[in-house]
């Protein structure tokens, strides 16, 4: 795939929420979080399918994800839910209001590095890093 | 009837049928208030100190011994607890000369102070129900995120004023960079902005106000759009996160925004808060300190500050109680680093990241459920909370009081 440069924004989905009450160390919870939505036209620049796996990198950090295509234009922005996948992408940089920019995410795809990884393996990771 | 704390609406009205003490049926829950009740049996926590399993009595104290050795310990979460439970954790901040802030931090908080301290003006959902004709979702999306918010409050229920509800008395907008569930819900009403696109919107508006030209490329749409909001009878704004992070240090423009509108027409705000007391723990901390969130109680004196807040207090704290809040996953990586770094406790009815990195876990009662108390709704109504069924943890309320007499 070719590499793609979007603007990732965060957001809440009631099906993630669900996820998340019923076992944050699913399956469930990890498919619906795990996740970044692309603008079709995008998606198709840069040959990647629905469903496959990309590595979504930003200066602060990168985390592999499956991609999914949206049926809504909005090339150049990618949506992914809030979890602590996305927020392996959150910069530690953070303004004078102290709010990290959850919302506002330059990022980069490319082709996926690795799996998806388990919400456990994500923790090991905080845990070293 | 039970009340489900699986969000800020606090809905009321939830049928319960219980078997052998278990919950069976339930009737009026959405599909994250069922995720809540569900939650009882699911990912339940355990005590644990140092790594071994120990009985609830030994993690209190080893969690006593944690907080009391500490310099500058930070007391964070708050925003799923009672308001009981959180005036017992400003009791022990205070007695232990600890930081205190919750989620508000990097969540609504800027936008509730407003609201707190009276520069805001507000209502509550019972006046959006009876009273609230012209209705802007900005950034928030309560299909997703407040299941009942729209059939409950906002826009499907006939109200007192609006026997009609939203086929004819009702006007929705959405103001979004995200074609939401609730964007498609009021559909011609949605405006599709770009990520941090907020602050021009405003502009467009305020611009329509003062009679000039917005710069927007669709002018006849927003012209009509600010007609709409000057005919209204009683407006209603619910911004969510998306508003507040757009806008950040420029939240100033919002209010003045707010204030335009108010000169013609009642408009009124309700911030879109997550979790179900986090607006009681801003109350809560604002009557006693003078502070909504972010507040230091060292040498004996409340102050008020945002080295205090858990981005910044991470770089100054040397030990943290977390209750009922999963920092490790919400904050980016780079922060959850640095709560890694030093011994954690944590206060939970589940299982979660912070718990799993933390030296102390204390489990505690699912409140709504297994633990009363009251909590505030997000616009303020306060809501007794009953237990439903009986639980095998202490509620946050009385291990905070435990602690408290140990330290
Ligand atoms: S809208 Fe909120 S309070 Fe009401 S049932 Fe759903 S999760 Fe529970």
């Amino acid at each position: 795939m070719a590499e793609l440069s979007v603007l990732v924004v965060t957001f809440r989905d009631i099906f993630q929420s669900e996820a998340q009450e019923a076992g944050r160390y699913g399956e469930e919870y990890r498919k619906a979080s795990a996740l970044i939505l692309l603008d079709r036209g995008d998606a198709d620049r840069a040959g990647i399918k629905d469903g496959s796996a990309v590595t979504v990198a930003s200066d602060a950090g990168s985390v592999v994800v499956n991609a999914g295509v949206d049926q809504e234009s909005h090339p150049g922005v990618a949506f992914m839910p809030n979890s602590p996948w996305s927020n392996q992408l959150v910069s530690g940089q953070v303004g004078p209001s102290k709010i990290p920019e959850f919302k506002r995410i330059e990022a980069r795809l490319s082709s996926a590095s690795g799996p998806v990884l388990k919400i456990e393996e994500l923790l090991l990771g905080i845990v070293q890093g | 009837m039970a009340v489900c704390t699986g969000c800020s609406l606090l809905c009321d009205d939830i049928e319960v049928t219980l078997e052998s003490g278990r919950i069976a049926r339930t009737k009026n829950l959405c599909r994250k208030g069922l995720g809540r009740f569900r939650s009882l049996y699911s990912e339940r926590a355990s005590p644990r100190a140092d790594g071994s399993e120990v009985d609830v009595g030994d993690a209190i104290s080893r969690a006593a011994e944690i907080l009391s050795g500490a310099k500058r310990p930070l007391l964070f979460g708050w925003s799923n607890s009672t308001l009981e439970a959180q005036q017992a954790g400003i009791a022990l901040a205070r007695k232990l000369g600890g930081v205190i802030d919750d989620t508000s931090s990097f969540c609504q908080g800027p936008l509730m102070e407003l609201v707190i301290r009276g520069q805001m003006p507000t209502g509550t959902l019972d006046d959006v129900r009876n009273f609230g004709d012209t209705l802007i979702y900005w950034g928030s999306d309560p299909t997703s995120s407040h299941p009942r918010h729209m059939s409950r409050f906002s826009y499907f229920p006939r109200g007192e004023k609006l026997q009609k509800g939203f086929e004819e008395d009702r006007t929705a907008f959405a103001v979004d960079v995200r074609e939401s569930p609730t964007a498609k819900i009021v559909a011609d009403g949605y405006f599709q902005i770009p990520p941090g696109g907020d602050a021009e919107f405003i502009e467009a508006i305020l611009s329509v106000l003062d009679g000039k030209m917005p710069k927007v490329q669709d002018k006849k749409r927003m012209i009509s759009f600010v007609t709409t909001l000057k005919k209204a009878k009683m407006g209603f704004i619910f911004p969510g996160l998306g508003l507040v992070y757009s806008l950040k240090d420029r939240l100033d423009l919002f209010s003045q925004l707010v204030a335009r509108l108010n000169e013609g027409v009642p408009f009124r705000v309700i911030p879109m808060v997550g979790h179900y007391n986090m607006r009681g723990f801003n109350q809560t901390l604002f009557e006693q300190t003078g502070g909504i969130n972010q507040v230091s109680f060292a040498d004996g004196e409340a102050r008020r500050g945002q080295e205090n807040g858990i981005i910044s207090a991470l770089d100054s704290c040397d030990a943290a109680l977390v209750v009922g809040s999963d920092p490790v996953s919400s904050l980016p990586a780079a922060f959850a680093r640095k709560l890694a770094k030093i011994p954690v406790v944590v206060m939970d009815p589940h299982r979660n990241l912070t718990a799993d990195l933390a030296r102390v876990v204390i489990p505690t009662a699912l409140s709504g459920l297994e633990a009363g108390g009251a909590a505030l709704r997000m616009d303020g109504v306060r809501v007794e909370l009953a237990p439903v069924v009986e639980g095998a943890s202490p509620s946050d309320a009385e291990v905070l009081a435990r602690i408290r007499e140990v330290v």
